[in-house]
């Protein structure tokens, strides 16, 4: 039996300040559109339906049948998880009451509160939610487009092009060179590029030991650095080979058919080529009108747009403060977002923004490393107020223990995501 | 009460390991700490909503990380000023807990002892 929480409301102590007054719609069912399934759209949906009871009908707008999480499908890539262990489908969510639309948002009409599809049909809203991840910025390598993608995957949103760049690494000739262009940042998930150099060095180093890694990086410096190079050190000794902006590495492109990179004029044949472009908000958050430059501001305290205050923009897409682009981010932001949503529609109790992130990675078999932090937000930003990682030179059972946690985090994130 | 029970041997048997002195006062502040918590009246508003930050971590059933739904609330309250106070030790725990206050404590355990 679950806990009733309605049950206990007269026992509420005064201790909690109320945010602010809610606006109570006084009858009627309030309309909540959620646009996108991931770790911020997934969580929002949840979150709303199961709090919001009969008072909110929520609407998920999420194009795929199922959800393969672009988090962990960097083990796919090391061998240490199946590809269907990274899918997730929406029939709890529908159980629960969420209303699953398979389609593709394509419009936003903010003075109407209407989202249009792409199958034709218009949905109006009290509250819109988006969460649409990332899209790569166009031009952000001269040479590579998506009609390249086959050719030189990105493998950047989860799915087919996950699975083609493990059947290239698979493939590729004894003592070939795996090539992976990192982006700028700010981008989705800092640490991982890195996790997936270590875990393409550990399937190589089974299959492929002659194989070199190279890594085309325009940032100075990365997540978890210190760490990575350790680990690489250790674990693959001579396979990985890093190239800097003090090399060029931040003058870059690709010929997808040749199969070769120039950086900066030094032209490089490689056999697997992994290109994870620059990034920007998914392109319906810009359709919406809601972005400055690539991403879309939001309000610390509760993820709204600082555009438009019926509209809450989570994950990737926002632009937020210190929180980075992580499905743990969204995750938090999500349930942040909902208790300022059901507060405004049904006069539920708004508490105060509580964000936290914790990132896990894996550096070979049972090396796992973490960074985290916690969040307050400030009037310009969602700041940090304490964090942690994992040290260097940290005893093989204490990285077990990280690993086994990740472990607990992906079956516990995906359980609070759909159910 | 079995939770518990243990759990005071296990704190029992951390005074002992630590000076005496500093044993006897940290005893004596998160005795008076816990009771402290104990007399709240828990808000259980409150703590469903910061139950959600636990629960992208805590998966309902247990499993690679710790079970705590369902848990003794005595215990978890414990636990959770432990982490705070530095008398347990986990990164992402310390943090967490670094900005609970009593109150924060106190509705989070009553929600987790009595969820399922």
């Amino acid at each position: 039996m679950r806990f009733n929480r309605r049950g206990f409301i007269g026992a509420a102590s005064a201790g909690i300040g109320l945010l602010a007054a809610p606006m109570v719609r006084a009858q009627g069912v309030a309309n909540v559109v959620v646009i996108g399934g991931g770790a911020g759209g997934a969580t929002a949906a949840r979150y709303i339906a199961k709090d919001g009871g009969d008072r909110v009908r929520v609407t998920l707008i999420e194009p795929s049948r199922a959800y393969y999480t672009c988090f962990f499908s960097n083990l796919y890539l090391g061998g240490l998880r199946e590809f269907d262990s990274l899918g997730h489908s929406y029939g709890t969510l529908a159980s629960m009451g969420v209303n699953v639309v398979h389609d593709w948002a394509v419009g936003v009409d903010r003075d109407a509160k209407t989202v249009s599809l792409a199958g034709g049909a218009s949905l109006p809203y009290d509250r819109l939610v988006i969460s649409p991840g990332i899209d790569f910025k166009e031009g952000a390598i001269p040479g590579w487009d998506l009609s390249a993608q086959n050719a030189m995957p990105h493998a950047y949103r989860a799915g087919s092009q996950t699975e083609l760049l493990k059947a290239q690494v698979m493939a590729m000739r004894e003592g070939g060179t795996f090539a992976i262009i990192a982006p700028p940042n700010p981008y989705r998930c800092p640490p991982g590029p890195y996790e997936r150099v270590s875990m393409v060095a550990h399937t190589l180093r089974e299959i492929n030991p002659t194989a070199k890694i190279l890594i085309v990086d325009p940032k100075e410096s990365y997540s978890k650095q210190a760490l990575f190079e350790d680990g690489w050190q250790a674990h693959y000794p001579g396979m990985i080979e890093r190239i800097g902006p003090d090399f060029g590495a931040n003058i870059v492109s690709v010929d997808p058919a040749a199969m070769t990179i120039d950086i900066d004029g030094q032209v490089e044949q490689v056999d697997v080529c992994n290109v994870i472009p620059a990034q920007m908000a998914g392109r319906i958050v810009h359709e919406a009108g809601l972005t400055e430059g690539d991403w879309a501001p939001v309000n610390p305290a509760d993820m709204s747009s600082r555009v438009d205050p019926n509209v809450f923009i989570l994950g990737d897409a926002a632009n937020q403060g210190d929180m980075p682009k992580s499905a743990f981010a969204a995750n938090s932001q999500a349930k942040v977002c909902a208790n300022a949503v059901l507060g405004a529609l049904t006069g539920s109790r708004v508490f105060p923004a509580r964000y936290s992130n914790t990132c896990w990675s894996l550096i070979d078999t049972e090396d796992g490393v973490k960074v985290g932090a916690t969040y307050e937000p400030t009037e310009e930003k969602i700041a940090s107020v304490d964090s942690f990682v994992s040290e260097q030179g940290e005893s093989p059972e204490v990285r077990a223990e990280t690993y086994r946690e990740s472990l607990g985090w992906y079956d516990a994130i995906t359980e609070d995501m759909f159910g | 009460m079995i939770a518990t029970a243990i759990h005071r041997a296990a704190l029992a048997a951390l005074c002992l390991a630590a000076p005496p002195a500093t044993a006897f006062s940290e005893t004596s502040d998160a005795d008076q700490r816990r009771e402290a918590i104990l007399a709240l009246t828990p808000d259980a508003e409150y703590g469903a909503y910061l139950s959600s930050e636990c629960t992208a971590c805590h998966a309902e059933e247990g499993g690679d990380i710790p079970l705590i739904h369902g848990q003794d609330r005595e215990a978890l309250i414990d636990a959770l000023l432990g982490y705070k106070t530095g008398t347990r030790s986990h990164d992402v725990m310390e943090t967490i807990a670094g900005r609970l206050g009593d109150e924060e404590i106190a509705a989070l355990a009553a929600y987790f002892s009595e969820v399922n």
